[in-house]
Parts: structure tokens; sequence; C-alpha cells
């Protein structure tokens, strides 16, 4: 009885650890301007909720064209990503392509340091005109995500037995057919999968977003910076952004989570 | 497919047996040697020049790695990444193991508590820096107010002594329930008969979880090692909604980043970006083999 009043204890406190950070956005976002800056404790809930802080940011601020953007360029860099990774990653689950060089070239671009890239991609870009374009960002969050999709639908693919595939040819399917009637309604599940960590990755993604971005293509998480300040920091403004921008990511982490595991360790850990 | 009723001679020799597989790989290995190869190579060539955006660039050999070598700020940001990679891997790996143990066994609700716990996983770590600037601000922010409510004094989160460490706070914060959940799924699946025979010989908990469960665990161990390292030495996102690289807080990305777009001195920025990517790739050469073996231990 006592063992499980402290294993309920410690499972309660460390929920709280990680959720109450997450739940103050969603208070303060509902806080007058009075109550954010107001030192007791009580008003941590007890507070009259109001709307203020998200009128102001959808009538002052482009907030819903920049939340526009991030939709545009997270949905079309997810799009890219799977058109480019879906055959290579086959390629290499079922004929070795390469000899696992190509493979390991493949997932070390992933650990490219980002600020390196930067520079040079700024300037092809400015060339190209591609600076603060969607298509811009939508190019080069797919470079970010490729390397690592390929790797999680490898693994993917490799729970799919060869055998499979090979019956299926001596009934004479032609390879077009069996990775159309064989290989892809099976490689459906992890397809979606590694699809939402594009997505959530796309979304997330900060640093290019900053730099290539001005005005047209400027994404939410961008425009949220802007309420960074080193004296003035408006809290309102930033968690009511906040809270919207990570809701989609937060509802489809909790649909996910049996995967998440998975995708983040490219696969070695079935979570 | 476009290609069929026009050159058909094209399409067949993509598509016979011998190039297939080489036709799919062809999309990816062009973008992967457009976007990584092509900077890296840009990069080498300006990291041996002199140059500010403006003008021609000038040639000055080694200078630039020269200069490098005896730049304190330079060298403190690469020790304090190391430093902070040593910080939130170590703290992580805690957190993560003592949780997994505790939450190794059937209980109600089982899945709205993982649901939870993996909730800030994926969160923007830009939105998250907002966020605990906030949470842990001097005057205003609620974790001070509650250290004051309870009778201690108002932390200093921010000062220059501090703020690495707060750095690290938030960053282990994000992540320990990522080890936790890699190393419970290890517990999930170690032999029960094992434990069972340990138990009937009269071993201790303790010399059980020495001698059989630490040891099984030490691929996926390995494997959480290898992939934070990986990604902490790229940390950068909290800083933006931070320090921005102030008070005793800037890493390697930061200071690459901060030279080449903010001092506009793309030739020392470019040394600094092949330094860093020098470092990453030593890094991954030596993590990358073990991550494998740990990856087949695990298939």
């Amino acid at each position: 009885m006592i063992r499980k009043i402290l294993f309920w204890a410690a499972t309660i406190l460390i929920l709280l650890f990680i959720t109450l950070p997450l739940a103050w956005i969603y208070l303060t976002a509902f806080k007058s301007n009075a109550d954010i800056f107001d030192p007791s404790l009580r008003k941590f809930v007890i507070f009259t909720p109001t709307l203020d802080n998200f009128r102001s940011l959808f009538a002052d601020y482009p907030f819903w064209k920049n939340f526009l953007n991030t939709i545009i360029i997270s949905v079309g860099s997810t799009i890219l990503t799977m058109v480019i990774s879906l055959p290579a990653a086959y390629s290499f689950a079922r004929w070795n392509t390469g000899g696992g060089d190509l493979l390991y070239f493949t997932i070390s671009t992933r650990m490219f340091p980002p600020a390196v890239a930067a520079i040079p991609h700024f300037m092809v870009f400015k060339t190209v005109g591609l600076i603060d374009t969607h298509l811009g960002l939508i190019i080069l969050n797919t470079f970010f995500n490729v390397s690592f999709a390929t790797f999680l639908l490898y693994g993917y693919f490799n729970d799919i037995p060869a055998e499979l595939e090979q019956a299926a040819m001596v009934d004479g399917y032609n390879r077009t057919e069996v990775f159309r009637k064989i290989v892809f309604p099976l490689i459906k599940p992890g397809l979606a999968v590694t699809a939402m960590f594009c997505l959530i990755w796309s979304w997330n993604e900060f640093f290019f977003a900053f730099l290539f971005s001005r005005n047209i293509a400027k994404p939410v998480n961008v425009l949220l910076s802007q309420f960074w300040g080193g004296l003035q920091v408006q809290y309102g403004l930033m968690t009511a952004g906040a809270a919207i921008t990570i809701l989609p990511t937060l509802i489809m982490v909790w649909f996910m989570q049996r995967y998440i595991i998975r995708g983040l360790t490219f696969g070695a850990v079935k979570g | 497919m476009e290609a069929v009723g026009r050159k058909p001679t094209i399409w067949e020799t993509l598509t016979n047996e011998k190039n297939f597989k080489w036709t799919l790989v062809a999309p990816l290995l062009i973008i992967l040697v457009i976007f990584a190869l092509y900077p890296l190579i840009y990069s080498f060539y300006f990291s041996f020049h002199d140059w500010g955006m403006q003008g021609a660039p000038i040639m000055t050999g080694l200078k630039n790695f020269r200069q490098l070598v005896f730049d304190q700020t330079f060298l403190s940001a690469v020790g304090r990444t190391f430093k902070a990679m040593v910080i939130c891997i170590s703290v992580e790996l805690l957190l993560g193991l003592g949780i997994a143990l505790l939450w190794n066994r059937d209980f109600p609700g089982q899945n709205i508590v993982r649901g939870l716990a993996l909730l800030p996983l994926m969160v923007a770590p830009l939105i998250l820096s907002l966020l605990w600037y906030f949470l842990l601000d001097y005057n205003f922010g609620a974790v001070n107010q509650v250290l004051e409510a309870i009778g201690l004094s108002k932390v200093y989160w921010w000062s220059p002594n501090m703020a690495l460490y707060t750095i690290c706070f938030i960053t282990i914060w994000q992540w320990f329930p990522f080890s936790t959940f890699v190393l419970l799924a290890g517990l999930k699946s170690l032999p029960k008969d094992v434990f069972e025979a340990a138990r009937v010989d009269g071993a201790s908990g303790w010399y059980t979880f020495r001698r059989l469960t630490l040891p099984m665990l030490t691929p996926l161990i390995m494997i959480i090692v290898v992939l934070r390292a990986m990604w902490l030495i790229r940390l950068m996102d909290p800083l933006f909604g931070t320090t921005r690289g102030g008070v005793n807080t800037e890493l390697l990305d930061w200071i690459v980043y901060r030279t080449s777009f903010v001092m506009f001195d793309i030739g020392y920025g470019s040394a600094m970006a092949v330094f860093s990517w020098a470092l990453t790739m030593i890094l991954c050469m030596l993590m990358f083999r073990q991550l494998m073996k740990a990856l087949a231990a695990n298939r």
C-alpha cells in the first residue's frame, strides 16, 4: 500500500513537472497584463480570463498570414520529402544500393552543422531569388528532412520480408505491381509516421526560417521570436501565439505516442 | 512516367533490372549533393579568404585558422558546447533510468502517463525557450514567485554564472522523456526467465540491477548517448528565445552564426564553420560505428 502511494506520488510529481510549464502557456494567454505581472500566487490560476491578447495578436500582427505560411511550408516540404525518400528507402532496403556507404552518407548529412550551410545557401538563394519565398523554405526543409525520412522508411521497408515480393513476382506481378499492390499497403503506417515527423520538424524549424524570410514567407515561429526583447517581453502576445502554434504538435504527439520513440531512434527502439 | 511516350528508350534504360535501384535513389542523392556538398566546398574556399560580403575575396591562406586557434571567445564556445553536452546527457540518462525503473510495470492509465510525458518532446525548442525565459524571469517568473512563497530566495537564472546551466535545464526538461521511454522499452523487452532465475538463486535487487539489467541496457544507453550528442552539438534554438548568446552562453553554432550573419565576416565565419564541421564529423565517425552496432543489436 505504501509502495503504491509512493509510486503514484512520484508519477504525479513527474507529470506535473512536465505539463505545468505547458499549461502555463494556456493560462497566461488568457490573462490581462495586470494579472501577468501580479506577483501573488493566487493569480496563477484565479483571474478574470480575457481574450485581449488574442484580439491584439490577430488585429495588430499578421498572425494568421504567418500561420498559413507555416502550414504551406511544412505540408509542401513533407510531400516533397516523401516523394524523394520513399523510392530511395525502398531501393536501400531491397537492393542494399551503395552497399551501406550511401546510407551512411545520407544520414551523415543530417549531422551537418546548419550554421555552416547557412552562408552558402544564403548567397545562392539571393542570386536565384529564393529568399523570402515559400518555395525556398520548402526546399530547405525538404533537405533537412529527407535523410531522416529515408532512414526511418528504410527501417519500415526492412520489416517487410523479401519473400513476400518474390512470391508475388513468381505469381506474374511486375515490379510496379509488386510495389503498388504488395509493398505500399504494408508500408502505409510507416509512411504516415514518417510524414508526421517531417511535418512536425518543418513546423518547428526556426533558424533558417529566421534567416531566409522577411515578410511574404515569414512563418509563425519567426513572428513569435519577435515578441522577445531584452527589456520588455510581450508575454501575453507571445503565449497567445504559442498556444495556437503548438496545439497541432501536441495533438499529433498525443496520437502518435506509440511511434515517437521508434521514430526518434531511427527505428532502433520499437517503443 | 511522362517519358514513356516520347522517349521509351531512356525510360527503359532507367528502369531495367540493373539501373532501377539507382534511378530510385537518384533524386535523394541529387538533393543531398547540392545542399550538403556544395556549401561545404564553398565554406572551405572562403575559410582561406578574407571577405566581408563586399568587393572581391582576398586570399589569406591559413590566417583565419591561425586566428581561430588563439581566439579565446571561440575556444570557450567550443568548451561550453561540450560542457552542455556532458551535463545534459548524464542528467537525462540518470533521470531517464530512474523513471524508467519506476514505470516498468503495468499500472492503470499508463497510456495517459506516456502521452503526457511525451508532450514537450516535439514542441518547437524556440517556443519552449521563450516560455522558460518567462517562467525563469527574476521578477515576474512563476518559478521565482513560488520559491519566494515557500521561503527560499529568488534565483538569478540568467546571471553569467548561471545562464548556461539554465539552458541545460531547459534542454533536459524537454528531452529526459526521450531517454526514459527508450530505456523503458528496453526494460520491457528483457527476458523474464533470467530475472526469475536470479531471484530464485537469492540475488539481491542491487546485484541483479548491476549484473543483469544494466549490461542488457547498454546498447540502448549507447543509442541515447550517440543520438543526444549528435543533436546537442548543434544546440542553438534555445538561445534565440533566451540569452541570444549573451551572459556566457555562446555555443559553437551560435558563434558561427554571429560571426557570419551579424558581423558579416564570411571568411572567419567559414573557418569556424569548417572547424565545426570537422569536429562533428570526427564525433560522428567515432559514434556512428557504435550506433550501427547498437542498432543491429536491437533490430
